[in-house]
């Protein structure tokens, strides 16, 4: 069922990423993890759909998506470069019931994000915090410069504090003084970020596919159960 | 493999729309290898339409057509639906 959104606010989230707030009457909802389908129609009724995660907690009444842009993409150089407050275009949601979280499924959580993958974990870090949850999370997010990464300020704010550790690399440009990480993820990275004791462990792990597929063999290699990994992958799909 | 695929995610929402139920729980049971999966850690790989293969052997799981205003889905494996899991709405 495709839904009338009508754009809120559109805030620049980095470099080359737009978060788009959205109104959408009736929404019933969504658990952090989940995300829609956008439909565009234009005038002569040529129709693109996209699907962008939900990142803001369920918990905020008005649904933000973080949209990347896609060199030459329709829908995303659209939402990048057009969209306005007041813009309105369908969407079809919340979906998705396979990549979720809710505090009240408890933890431990290791969640690995590669870019804009980090949008649907930003939703469930968003939504531990807006529970006040203790559930011990450990985040790790790949980015290729402090230029593209999405939500650090706000990550860096986020409480409760406990529990909560978020390790970043940077793949192309590091910060000024950067002592941590400067190179994709690997073995050694997972040791350090994940826990000593894989059992029981939920993974997430959402980013372009090639950065999946290679977390997922680290994960699997570090003893973390293939059943409790969830994935999402995205692109490359002409954006 | 290719860098061109998805997972079974990226499709849900037209699944869901079809099946009245949130398609990226549904467990299929490979018709091939026998593993039991979600469709939602299936692999898509989209062409002139949309296929989701079995995440552990490659085999077809779902063939997704698009024609004008029709959609045409041929379904390989057995699915599990949970009676409880009502469409919203």
């Amino acid at each position: 069922m495709w839904r009338t959104a009508t754009v809120r606010d559109v805030v620049q989230e980095s470099r080359s990423a737009r978060t788009i707030a959205l109104d959408v009457p009736h929404w019933p909802g969504h658990r952090a993890g989940q995300h829609v389908d956008i439909r565009l129609t234009a005038d002569d009724g040529y129709q693109a759909e996209r699907s962008y995660s939900i990142a803001s907690a369920p918990e905020l009444e008005r649904l933000e998506l973080t949209v990347e842009l896609v060199p030459d993409g329709e829908v995303s150089t659209y939402l990048i470069e057009e969209v306005r407050p007041g813009d309105e275009f369908e969407v079809r949601g919340p979906i998705g019931g396979h990549f979720t979280w809710s505090s009240d499924e408890g933890g431990p959580l290791l969640l690995v994000a590669g870019g804009s993958g980090l949008a649907p974990l930003m939703a469930m870090l968003r939504h531990r915090a807006a529970r006040d949850s203790d559930v011990e999370v450990h985040a790790l997010i790949s980015t290729r410069s402090p230029d593209d990464a999405l939500y650090a300020s706000e990550i860096a704010r986020l409480r409760p504090r406990q529990g909560l550790e978020v390790s970043w690399t940077y793949t192309r440009t590091s910060p000024e003084g950067w002592e941590g990480w400067e190179r994709r993820v690997d073995a050694d990275m997972i040791a350090a970020t994940g826990f000593g004791d894989p059992a029981g462990v939920r993974c997430f792990v959402c980013g372009p596919t090639p950065f999946v597929e290679h977390v997922l063999g680290l994960l699997v290699q570090a003893g973390y159960d293939a059943s409790s990994i969830h994935a999402e992958r995205f692109g490359p799909t002409g954006g | 493999m290719t860098d061109l695929h998805l997972d079974g995610n990226g499709m849900a929402g037209l699944l869901g729309d079809i099946l009245g139920t949130e398609p990226t729980t549904v467990v299929r049971r490979c018709q091939s290898c026998g593993d039991r999966q979600p469709l939602g850690a299936h692999r898509a790989y989209r062409g002139a339409g949309v296929v989701l293969r079995c995440p552990t052997c490659g085999d077809l799981a779902v063939c997704i057509g698009f024609q004008e205003d029709q959609v045409t889905v041929r379904w390989f494996g057995a699915y599990r639906f949970a009676l409880d899991q009502a469409p919203e709405e």
